[in-house]
C-alpha cells in the first residue's frame, strides 16, 4: 500500500479521537532546527464538520487485538487496515509542517501485537522527529494502558502532551463494551504521568534545566451515548479527573454509530446537542468556580437540552438575581448568563472609569440577550418586569434546539 | 474642511500627530497620499515625514501611556481602515490624558473604536498564521500568497523566523504587491512582484495530494456542519488553501 492509501485509512482511523489542540506548550526552536510551539496553539484548518484541524492526527496502526464494541478500530469490524513505518510518520509529519499544514503530530495507535510494542514503535517515531529531524513543534502522543512505566517515561520527556482515554464513564460500560481493558490498567499510566509531571515541575524549580516533563499536560476522552451513564456520573468524573489528577482537558465525543452491537444504544445520529451541553457544564467547572453537585443532582441526574447549563442554574437560583453590574463582584459576574470570563473582565476594568449603563455594555461587544433578564445597570433593569422563573425560560430557551432535543431523547428512551 | 496628507508610511503618520499638536490644529482627516479625492472644499496640508518629530511621538506614546497603546496604533496604521488616522489621534488624545489604563476605558468611544480596530487587525493576524500556505519551489525556495485584508503580512514575518527558521522563504501579499523576504538570517519587506509563473519542486504535488486526502479523510460525515466551518474559516481565505481548491 502507498503512503497515500496508508494516510487515508489510517486518518479515517484517528477522526473519532476529538481532541487536536496544539497549546499549553511553549517550547522554543533550538538552533538549526525546525518548528516550535505556540502557548494558546493555532489552528490551521477547519474541516467539513466545523473541527479544527490543529495537528496531523493519525494512527501508527489499526491492527488491533482489542475488540470494544463502540471502536471503527475492533479487531472483529471489517475495515482496509493499515500501519505506517516510523519514517512515513516523520516524513509526512516534516513536510506538513515546513508547508504550515499543522502545528505538529498527533499519534495514537491501536493495540498493535501488544501495548509495550505499539508503544515502542511510537517511541521511535518521537524519537526521531527530536533527535535526528530536531523538530520542536508540538507533539501529542497516546500513552497505551498496559505499557511498561518505562517506555511511557522515555516518551514523556520527549512530548508536549499525552493522553489516556477512559473512553466510557463506568466500569459496568467497560466489561460490558470493552472486556479487554480494566479501569487499572487505564489509570495506572495517568497517575504515573501526573507524578511524573508533578516531579519534573518541582525539580526545574532547583535545577532550571532539568528536563520538562509532558509540559502540555495530560487530557483524556470521554464517549457519550454509547452507555446509559447520566450526565451527572460524567460531570462528577471529569470534576474528579480535574482535581485528582490535575487533568488539562476532558473531551467529550458524542458516540459515533460505527456498529450493529446489541449492547449499544441503536442511534441513526451522534447525540451532539448532549455533547455541547457537557462541554458548556465542562467549562463551568474549570473556569467558572461551579461545582457538578450544583449544576446537576440524583432528581435531575441530566443536562437540559434546550438551556444551557449556566441559564439553567441561574433560573433555579433566581433569587440571586438581578446582579448590579457596576457593584457586583468577579465571582458572581461570571456567574451571569450569557457573560463569560472576557465580558466580566472588560466590565470589571471599565467601570473603574464611569458607572455603566445598558448601552455601555452595548457597545462594549456585550452579549445581552441573555443576560438582560439577569443584569441591573445603575439600578436600572432591562428584562421583564418580574423575575418569574417560567416567564424568562420560555423567553431564552433555544426553540430550534427543542425540536432536534426531543428527537434526540426520544431516541434514548427507546433504547433503554 | 482640513486634511493632512502623509507619504503613507508609519513615520509620516507619526509625524502628523506631531504637526497637529505643534500647530495646535484639529484636522478633520489624517490620510496617505494614496487615498487622496478630489474634492473642492478640502484644504490639503502636505506633511512632510521627519524621522526625528516621528520618534519623538513614538517615544511618547510607549513611556507615556504604554508599549501596548504603540502596538494597537501601529496596528490600526495597519488596518487601512477609513479614518484609522483620526481613530489613532482621538485615541492619543485621550491615551496622553489617561496613561496605562487607557485602553481599560472601554465607556469612551475613542478608545472603543481603537479597541475594535486592533481587534480586527490582531484577529486576522492570528488567523493567517494558521491559514498561511507554502509550498516548496524547484530552487528549494518555500513561496506563500496571501491576499490579508490588512497590511498584516510584517506581522506574521517574525513568527515564521522563529519556526522556518533554517529556510528560505516568501510571503506575497498579491493584493499590495509586497512580499516578506526571509534568508535564513533575517527578514525584509519589499514590493515584489512575480514576473514568471512559479515552478514547484517535482514532490511539492503529492504532498499537497496527501493533505487533501488527510483533509478529506479527517472530517467525520454524520458531524458534517458546513455553516460552523466557514464561522471558523472565512471564505475569502479560501483561494489561496490547498485543501480547498
Amino acid at each position: 500500500m502507498d503512503v497515500i492509501e496508508k494516510l487515508k485509512v489510517l486518518a479515517d482511523a484517528a477522526k473519532y479521537d476529538v481532541s487536536c489542540s496544539s497549546s499549553g506548550s511553549n517550547r522554543k526552536n533550538k538552533d538549526g532546527g525546525l518548528g516550535d510551539a505556540s502557548l494558546s496553539g493555532i489552528c490551521h484548518s477547519w474541516t467539513d464538520d466545523g473541527r479544527c484541524i490543529s495537528l496531523l492526527k493519525i494512527l501508527m496502526s489499526n491492527y488491533c487485538v482489542y475488540d470494544c464494541a463502540y471502536c471503527v478500530n475492533r479487531v472483529s469490524n471489517d475495515v482496509p487496515r493499515a500501519t505506517f513505518t516510523p519514517e512515513e510518520i516523520v516524513d509526512i509529519t516534516i513536510n506538513f509542517y515546513k508547508r504550515n499544514y499543522i502545528e505538529g503530530l498527533f499519534l495514537s495507535s491501536a493495540v498493535y501485537k501488544s501495548p509495550n510494542y505499539t508503544m515502542e514503535m511510537i517511541y521511535k517515531v518521537v524519537e526521531k522527529l527530536r533527535e535526528e529531524e530536531n523538530f520542536n513543534g508540538y507533539i501529542h502522543v497516546k500513552a497505551i494502558p498496559g505499557a511498561d512505566r518505562d517506555i511511557v517515561d522515555k516518551v514523556g520527556h520527549l512530548v508536549d502532551r499525552m493522553s489516556v482515554n477512559i473512553e466510557l464513564p463506568t466500569e459496568e460500560g467497560l466489561k460490558i463494551l470493552a472486556p479487554q481493558k480494566n479501569k487499572e490498567n487505564i489509570f495506572k499510566p495517568m497517575e504515573q504521568i501526573k507524578n511524573s509531571i508533578v516531579r519534573s515541575v518541582d525539580e526545574r524549580k532547583k535545577f532550571r534545566f532539568s528536563p520538562k516533563f509532558v509540559p502540555a499536560g495530560q487530557t483524556t476522552q470521554l464517549i457519550v451515548g454509547a452507555t446509559p451513564d447520566a450526565d451527572l456520573k460524567i460531570l462528577r468524573l471529569s470534576e474528579g479527573l480535574y482535581k485528582g489528577f490535575d487533568l488539562k482537558r476532558v473531551y467529550y465525543s458524542a458516540f459515533v454509530p460505527v456498529s450493529n452491537n446489541s449492547n449499544l444504544p441503536a442511534i441513526k445520529s451522534p447525540p451532539l446537542v448532549r455533547e455541547n451541553r457537557l462541554y458548556q457544564a465542562d467549562w463551568l467547572l474549570r473556569f467558572y468556580g461551579f461545582e457538578a453537585g450544583e449544576l446537576l443532582d440524583e432528581n435531575k441526574p441530566n443536562l437540559d437540552l434546550m438551556l444551557d447549563p449556566k441559564c439553567d442554574w441561574a433560573l433555579r437560583n433566581i433569587h440571586l438575581f438581578p446582579v448590579e453590574i457596576n457593584k457586583s463582584d468577579y465571582n458572581m459576574l461570571i456567574r451571569v448568563p450569557g457573560i463569560g470570563v472576557k465580558s466580566a473582565m472588560k466590565i470589571m476594568s471599565a467601570r473603574r472609569f464611569a458607572s455603566l449603563g445598558f448601552d455601555d455594555l452595548k457597545k462594549m461587544g456585550i452579549v445581552l440577550k441573555r443576560a438582560q433578564y439577569f443584569i441591573t445597570c445603575k439600578g436600572k433593569h432591562y428584562g421583564l418586569k418580574s423575575m418569574n422563573e417560567e416567564a424568562i425560560r420560555n423567553r431564552i430557551v433555544d426553540k430550534q434546539i427543542v425540536t432536534d432535543g426531543i428527537v434526540q431523547l426520544s431516541m434514548f428512551d427507546k433504547v433503554y | 474642511m482640513i486634511h493632512y496628507i502623509y507619504d503613507g508610511t508609519f513615520e509620516g503618520l507619526l509625524t502628523s500627530i506631531y504637526e497637529v499638536y505643534y500647530r495646535h490644529e484639529n484636522p478633520d482627516d489624517i490620510i496617505p497620499k494614496d487615498w487622496e479625492e478630489d474634492n473642492f472644499l478640502i484644504q490639503r496640508y502636505r506633511i512632510e515625514t521627519d524621522a526625528q518629530k516621528a520618534s519623538k511621538v513614538y517615544k511618547s506614546i510607549e513611556e507615556k501611556i504604554s508599549e501596548e497603546s504603540l502596538k494597537r496604533v501601529f496596528y490600526a496604521y495597519l488596518s487601512e481602515i477609513p479614518k484609522s488616522g483620526m481613530a489613532i489621534l482621538n485615541y492619543l488624545r485621550i491615551g496622553y490624558k489617561m496613561g496605562a489604563n487607557v485602553d481599560s476605558n472601554l465607556s469612551n468611544d475613542a478608545v472603543l473604536t481603537m479597541d475594535r480596530v486592533y481587534h480586527k487587525v490582531a484577529t486576522e493576524k492570528h488567523r493567517l498564521v494558521g491559514l498561511l500556505r507554502f509550498k516548496m519551489l524547484e530552487n528549494g525556495f518555500f513561496y506563500s500568497s496571501v491576499e490579508p485584508e490588512y497590511n498584516i503580512i510584517g506581522l506574521l514575518a517574525p513568527h515564521f523566523a522563529n519556526r522556518l527558521s533554517n529556510e528560505n522563504w516568501i510571503i506575497h501579499d498579491m493584493k499590495r504587491d509586497i512580499a516578506v523576504l526571509y534568508n535564513r538570517k533575517e527578514w525584509i519587506i519589499k514590493d515584489f512582484t512575480l514576473e514568471d509563473d512559479i515552478i514547484i519542486r517535482e514532490d511539492e504535488e503529492e504532498y499537497q495530494d496527501m493533505w487533501k486526502a488527510y483533509y478529506k479523510h479527517i472530517s467525520i460525515e454524520s458531524r458534517k456542519n458546513l455553516r460552523l466551518k466557514k464561522n471558523h474559516m472565512p471564505m475569502k481565505y479560501w483561494k489561496h488553501l490547498v485543501e480547498i481548491n
